[in-house]
């Protein structure tokens, strides 16, 4: 097995007459933490859709341990069992409570040994057995999001996609959940994709940071080098100024 | 004007395109509903929730809705029968028209209204918040989990509140009929029972069966097709419960006919 997790070569999206994605190629290595940046709008949100296989690519290929992925070779792989995904809402299912939103996906077991593994991923994120039986409903942000990352991580993914996961939440709450991030990477020892536009996120929980402007990479390093990345484009970005080669549409 | 000549068939040619987009979207969703139903898994859980849902919580306004029907039907058949001196044929017109006409229609509208309402702006809400992909990633498909249920348990419990509107029904017309228009009770039950076949009953069970699907159909395919947030959200409510509506009107008539030609 090759060091690859997922590789993606010229994908391309489109919605009408505007290029989301567009000649996108990354190659995501085994064990890493690979963030993707870059504003609103450039199409962070619809690549991960295009691997989840939320959204169909017009062209490209992506691949996941070598196997290029389609709707059928998903199933036959079982792909959604090997991943987990903590979305930029938590998305948690309101009518469930949250022991069953965290086993949701696991099927074939008795409740007894279900609510044992909500308990256990639970306390992974941080949180104690009383929330067990609450109701999104009851949560706050901040804990609906540790509950998505239970889900996330319940079946002991291979690979995890966060989507914004600092979004919406007041700097300390992000940064216990950039923190849990961190913790929760090394304990499952799953490889990261993560797409934000939280550049202090960014930097903590990256091994690697790609920069994604007009639906292509156009920078990738290390955290340490994006500071002196002498890129116009990624310079403007983490230093949040208007003014550069970054043109903000109004229509956007 | 050379503009308004090339517009025309612009716009014409769009809303063609448009319509046979919309009618093979429509064909997708059935076609994956109906494959859903026949392949396992099956959410039983789900299901059973959905006919308390869909058929115990509308009992009352459904019984209500019926028993105010028949009522009202006993009075205006009094009004015109009289004027023939045939005041005889409420009982049985009351009983022919709730069980193979009324009974069927107002059950559907007003499942169309509660119903149809509330599937649209759940499955809504859920695409909007991010629930139906968060599914799609547990490993679980939407339709199968969120839409079969729905579709099953309209389908199978608006025959059952029918039965029940029918009997419902008869009472309130047996009510005002034997109350307010001074009829004898003996022979008020024996003019609707000498009436009634088992056909009668049965077309309407049929016609219930078909507005159910209609409802939980329009009221998921709405839902699952929502686009544009919270405002999104109502329009699909609306158009859930304007095209269950009507389509359950327009099938009305043509079942009729089918139940007329055989």
């Amino acid at each position: 097995m090759t060091d690859l997790i997922l590789k993606i070569e010229k994908l391309h999206k489109s919605f009408g007459e505007k290029v989301i994605l567009n000649d996108f190629n990354i190659n995501i290595t085994r064990n890493t933490s690979q963030v993707i940046i870059g504003g609103s709008g450039t199409g962070k949100s619809v690549l991960l859709k295009c691997i989840l296989g939320l959204i169909e690519p017009e062209q490209g290929i992506i691949s996941y341990n070598n196997t290029p992925l389609n709707r059928d070779t998903r199933k036959e792989i079982n792909f959604y069992d090997e991943i987990g995904m903590l979305f930029q809402g938590a998305a948690l299912f309101d009518s469930l409570t949250v022991w069953e939103n965290i086993t949701f996906a696991i099927k074939s077991k008795r409740k007894s040994d279900l609510r044992e593994i909500a308990l256990d991923k639970i306390h992974k994120v941080g949180l104690d057995s009383t929330v067990l039986d609450l109701y999104p409903s009851e949560l706050s942000g901040g804990m609906q999001k540790r509950v998505a990352l239970a889900r996330a991580i319940a079946k002991d993914p291979q690979l995890l996609f966060f989507d914004e996961p600092t979004t919406g939440l007041d700097p300390i709450m992000a940064d216990v959940i950039n923190n849990l991030i961190n913790e929760i990477i090394d304990q499952v020892g799953a490889t990261a994709i993560t797409i934000t536009h939280d550049m202090e996120s960014a930097k903590k929980i990256a091994d690697k940071i790609s920069m994604l402007y007009k639906g292509s990479i156009i920078w990738s390093g290390d955290p340490g080098e994006i500071e002196c990345s002498n890129n116009p484009y990624v310079d403007q970005f983490i230093n949040g100024r208007s003014e550069g080669p970054i043109k903000i549409n109004i229509k956007d | 004007m050379i503009n308004y000549i090339y517009n025309i068939p612009l716009a014409i040619g769009s809303n063609v395109i448009n319509l046979f987009a919309h009618i093979g979207k429509i064909s997708i969703f059935f076609y994956e509903i109906i494959f859903c139903t026949f392949t396992l898994p099956l959410y039983f859980k789900t299901f059973f929730n959905q006919v308390i849902k869909i058929g115990y919580n509308s009992l009352p306004v459904i019984g209500l809705t019926a028993f105010f029907t028949g009522s009202v039907l006993a009075l205006q058949i009094y009004v015109g029968s009289s004027r023939f001196n045939a005041e005889s044929i409420v009982a049985s017109i009351v009983a022919l028209g709730i069980t193979r006409e009324l009974g069927p229609v107002i059950a559907g509208l007003m499942l169309a209204g509660r119903v149809s309402a509330s599937i649209s702006a759940e499955i809504a809400t859920m695409k909007v918040t991010e629930q139906l992909d968060a599914l799609t990633t547990l490993s679980t498909n939407p339709i199968r989990y969120l839409v079969v249920p729905r579709v099953l348990a309209a389908l199978l419990t608006l025959p059952i509140l029918v039965l029940i509107a029918d009997i419902i029904g008869i009472m309130g017309g047996f009510v005002v009929g034997t109350q307010s228009l001074g009829f004898i009770e003996q022979s008020y039950i024996k003019n609707t029972f000498d009436i009634i076949q088992l056909n009668d009953v049965i077309s309407g069970l049929i016609k219930a069966a078909v507005f159910g699907f209609i409802v939980a159909f329009m009221g998921c395919y709405h839902g699952y097709n929502s686009t544009g947030g919270a405002q999104g959200v109502g329009r699909s409510t609306t158009k859930a419960v304007v095209s269950a509506s009507i389509l359950i009107l327009a099938s009305n008539y043509i079942l009729t006919s089918l139940v007329f030609n055989s």
